[in-house]
């Protein structure tokens, strides 16, 4: 009975093993759907060839704050691909499930892409949008997400304060200003960015879109270059979207080593020309050269000079009773 | 536009009519300049007086035009600016809308039914369930020596049961019994009691452990449901399988069902009996394991997509004399054998007196079966029931090897189909709309043979009986998928037994057992 019993277990195990798929979940932010289904196919193919097992990258997408606190509430992400590091930041802080220094594991704080925040107009850009400047004058309809739940909107937000910053001299007061203008001109603040292009490419609301750049090159390529324009302005931030393993999640599934891989190969010339196919600027230098004429040449400035840090920029502006909620009212 | 057209033409006409009249009457026009220079200069004045004029209508005209413009291109813009309005209005209104549909994705979910009161959180992580069963049963004995407390009305089950989930893959169930329990145990009357209190861990379906208190995989009629049986009691099969014990199972379904395996070591528990106390009595374990396979469950063919068979077992040892439940020579209410109507027709009574305990091993096994189709549905088993035994007065010992077996069938006369987890009716019962439930006709046969080694040294001939024979009809009214009214018949005759008494088993192996089942339930 006990080598009857013996057998039935080992037959089962193996049965369950054989029958197992190696699944991943990667929480990621709104506008990277089209990004992470390239390369997860990519992925999944690399690996195949690689380890002889098949593997599935689920995609969960939304506003990066929001999508980082459905982690820290329980959300099994075995990686998350966030718009910026201050919600990674928030995952290891509050939840505990990754290490503090989570951003120093991979290349260039473990940023494989960049990005940056330009402006969507329509074809003729009958408001002559060219610049910062011309967002805030009055009658300029301009629309945005809203930077409490937002990655891209708190990079836009950014965006705009330190152009209004390096205008008038570093005088916080001037940029404060600049900014509630900015936001008087805004009449609906959806969640993420995907729902702001939703709103200004289809329910046609607005002006101009304060979008990601690879966000303005995908409504462009989608839509047709006939109904819309990208503007970018002089002066702009440099979007640096995070990546990190979510160890405890992924070591609880016995997924650490293939989300390793995963997010590695980010790095690999595959992973960079698919970002840079997508329009996020590739970290690598030969490929960023290959895409070039995808990427216009502008000022990018970053949060750390400007806003000395995400930790920072997040008290001083996005915290609850910070500069935003000071200067909007819906 | 009409208007202002009218009005152009008109002053183009009064123009073009003084500017012509030299042209219109040129005699007189030469007798002039040939008679008056004055007059040509009058003319020439008139002339310059026409193309100021001309130019007056002009500048007028350019006025209107501009005054007609102004205010629709007033109006366009204040479309546009409508038009913008509606939309951010529009798009606020969806954005609402998510927000509120995300907000109540989020919030538990509450839910009421025929399936039972359930709780569940917004991700079903977890959930919590209140299920219920109630039998009122009634039973009326023919030539049944006038045992007291037979005729009756009982509550044979009232069980609340409550059951869930907690961090998505631990399944649990704890259900106490407030009604008669099982006869035969020692606590059966009137104490509550725990039936099942488990945790269930699911890897997978195919991978799944299960610990506490629950029914050991070894019979087929056992382990279906008490509120989907098509008779009142089980038959005389069930006698000799394992009832509710403790334990460790490991356990699953593989290929969707098609194969469904299930192995545990358990305490250990006499035929027809479970564990009353909760805790164990001896060293020795028992194993129990069944597998079962639908090996067309998968197939296009319909009519055979719900036939199962299989096999469960058990094996174990006893090195201790017990009280809890495995057989002992005490007699009367205690362990033995039961009919249909839940009297005992076989107990370990020694002729010589002394008790009879379990000794050495105790194994069985159980080829079972089950076929539905449409209205239709069989179900029958075979069991072996080995067990040593001791006279603890005599020291005699033996192996005494039980035998049953059963098949029941029945037949839903209203249509729905017929399976092993019940009749769900197709019209719940709504006299006052002409629906009445669904009906089903059952029909039942029955043995079990008490090996003869067991007389006289383990149990009396002269009261206890060898076999039991046992059939039964039934007309089982399902009146929806909560609320099911029964009634049944049974005959059970026996072979030996039948001695003088007035107790048990003497006084029910005397005559055939006839008794008429009625039953109410609601399960939920």
């Amino acid at each position: 009975m006990k080598t009857f019993l013996k057998i039935l277990l080992a037959s089962t195990l193996a049965i369950s093993a054989g029958a197992k798929e190696i699944k991943l979940l990667n929480v990621s932010y709104d506008p990277t759907r089209e990004l992470y289904v390239q390369y997860n196919a990519a992925f999944a193919k690399y690996w195949k060839t690689k380890t002889g097992d098949d593997v599935v990258v689920n995609q969960s997408h939304g506003g990066s704050g929001k999508q980082a606190q459905s982690v820290i509430n329980g959300l099994e992400a075995d990686v998350v691909t966030l718009a910026l590091a201050y919600d990674i930041d928030a995952i290891s802080q509050q939840a505990k499930l990754l290490p503090a220094d989570w951003q120093k594991r991979l290349p260039n704080n473990s940023t494989p892409y960049t990005s940056t925040i330009v402006f969507l107009v329509r074809k003729g850009n009958p408001k002559g949008i060219k610049d910062w400047d011309d967002v805030v004058k009055p009658g300029v309809s301009v629309v945005v997400p809203n930077p409490k739940t937002s990655g891209g909107a708190r990079w836009a937000y950014l965006a705009a304060y330190a152009y209004a910053l390096e205008t008038y001299g570093h005088d916080d007061a001037k940029a404060k200003d600049f900014i509630t203008k900015l936001y008087k001109n805004v009449p609906v603040l959806d969640s993420g960015a995907r729902g702001s292009t939703i709103t200004f490419v289809d329910h046609q609301i607005g002006d101009v879109l304060l979008a990601w750049e690879n966000e303005a090159h995908l409504a462009l390529k989608e839509y047709g270059a006939d109904k819309f324009e990208i503007v970018t302005p002089p002066l702009s931030i440099l979007a640096e979207p995070p990546v990190a393993v979510v160890d405890k999640n992924a070591k609880r599934h016995g997924t650490t080593e293939v989300a390793k891989a995963y997010l590695d190969y980010l790095y690999s010339d595959e992973g960079q020309e698919i970002a840079a196919e997508n329009f996020y600027r590739p970290r690598n230098e030969a490929i960023a050269a290959k895409y070039a004429a995808n990427f216009t040449q502008l000022k990018l400035v970053t949060v750390d000079q400007e806003f000395g840090g995400w930790a920072k920029a997040q008290q001083t502006h996005f915290a609850d009773g910070g500069v935003f909620d000071q200067i909007y009212a819906p | 536009m009409k208007m202002k057209s009218k009005n152009m033409k008109l002053n183009r006409l009064i123009i073009l009519a003084i500017a012509g009249l030299p042209f219109a009457f040129p005699a007189l026009a030469q007798d002039n300049t040939a008679t008056n220079s004055t007059e040509a200069a009058e003319i020439q004045t008139l002339k310059q007086e026409i193309q100021a004029l001309d130019q007056k209508v002009q500048a007028l005209e350019q006025r209107h035009d501009a005054e007609q413009q102004a205010p629709a291109d007033i109006s366009k813009e204040q479309i546009q600016t409508l038009d913008q309005k509606v939309r951010v209005l529009e798009r606020l209104r969806e954005n609402d809308q998510d927000a509120a549909a995300a907000v109540a994705k989020a919030q538990p979910k509450i839910s009421l039914g025929a399936g039972g009161f359930s709780f569940s959180s917004a991700d079903s992580n977890f959930v919590a369930t209140l299920h219920g069963l109630v039998q009122v049963d009634s039973r009326t004995f023919q030539h049944d020596n006038h045992i007291q407390g037979n005729d009756g009305i009982l509550l044979r089950r009232a069980r609340p049961i409550f059951s869930g989930t907690v961090f998505h893959d631990f399944d649990f169930q704890f259900t106490p019994e407030f009604g008669n329990g099982t006869p035969g145990a020692a606590s059966a009357a009137t104490a509550p009691s725990i039936y099942d209190a488990f945790v269930n861990y699911r890897y997978s379906p195919a991978l799944q452990i299960e610990a506490g208190k629950f029914k050991p995989p070894v019979g087929l009629e056992y382990l279906q449901s008490d509120s989907f049986m098509f008779f009142n009691e089980r038959s005389l099969a069930t006698d000799l399988i394992p009832g509710r014990d403790l334990g460790f199972e490991l356990h699953g379904d593989l290929d969707g069902g098609l194969l469904s395996y299930a192995a545990g070591i358990f305490n250990g528990v006499g035929d027809g009996q479970r564990n009353t106390s909760n805790t164990a009595f001896q060293n020795n374990r028992e194993l129990d394991a069944r597998l079962f396979v639908q090996p067309f469950k998968k197939s296009k063919t319909v009519a055979l997509q719900n036939l199962g068979i299989g096999v469960g077992g058990s094996w174990g040892t006893s090195s201790i004399t017990n009280t809890l439940g495995l057989p002992n020579t005490t007699g009367g209410t205690l362990a033995g054998f039961y009919t249909d109507g839940q009297q005992q027709f076989f107990a370990y009574n020694p002729t010589g007196g002394g008790a009879v305990v379990a000794h050495g091993t105790h194994w069985r096994l159980s080829p079972q079966g089950y076929y539905y189709y449409g209205p239709f549905g069989l179900l029958g088993e075979y069991v072996i029931s080995d067990q040593g035994v001791e006279n603890s007065a005599t020291l005699q010992t033996a192996n005494l090897k039980n035998k049953a077996w059963d098949i029941a069938g029945g037949w839903v006369l209203t249509g729905e189909d017929a399976t092993y987890t019940g009749v769900t009716p197709r019209h719940p019962f709504d006299p006052r709309n002409g629906n009445w439930g669904a009906l089903q006709l059952v029909a039942r046969y029955a043995e079990l043979d008490v090996d003869k080694a067991a007389f006289p040294i383990f149990a009396n001939p002269a009261t206890s009986a060898s076999e039991a024979h046992s059939w039964s009809v039934g007309l089982n009214w399902y009146l929806n998928k909560n609320i099911r009214v029964n009634t049944s018949f049974s005959r059970t005759t026996f072979t030996g037994g039948g001695g003088a008494g007035t107790t048990v088993p003497a006084a029910v192996t005397q005559h055939p057992e006839d008794v008429l089942f009625t039953r109410v339930q609601l399960s939920f």
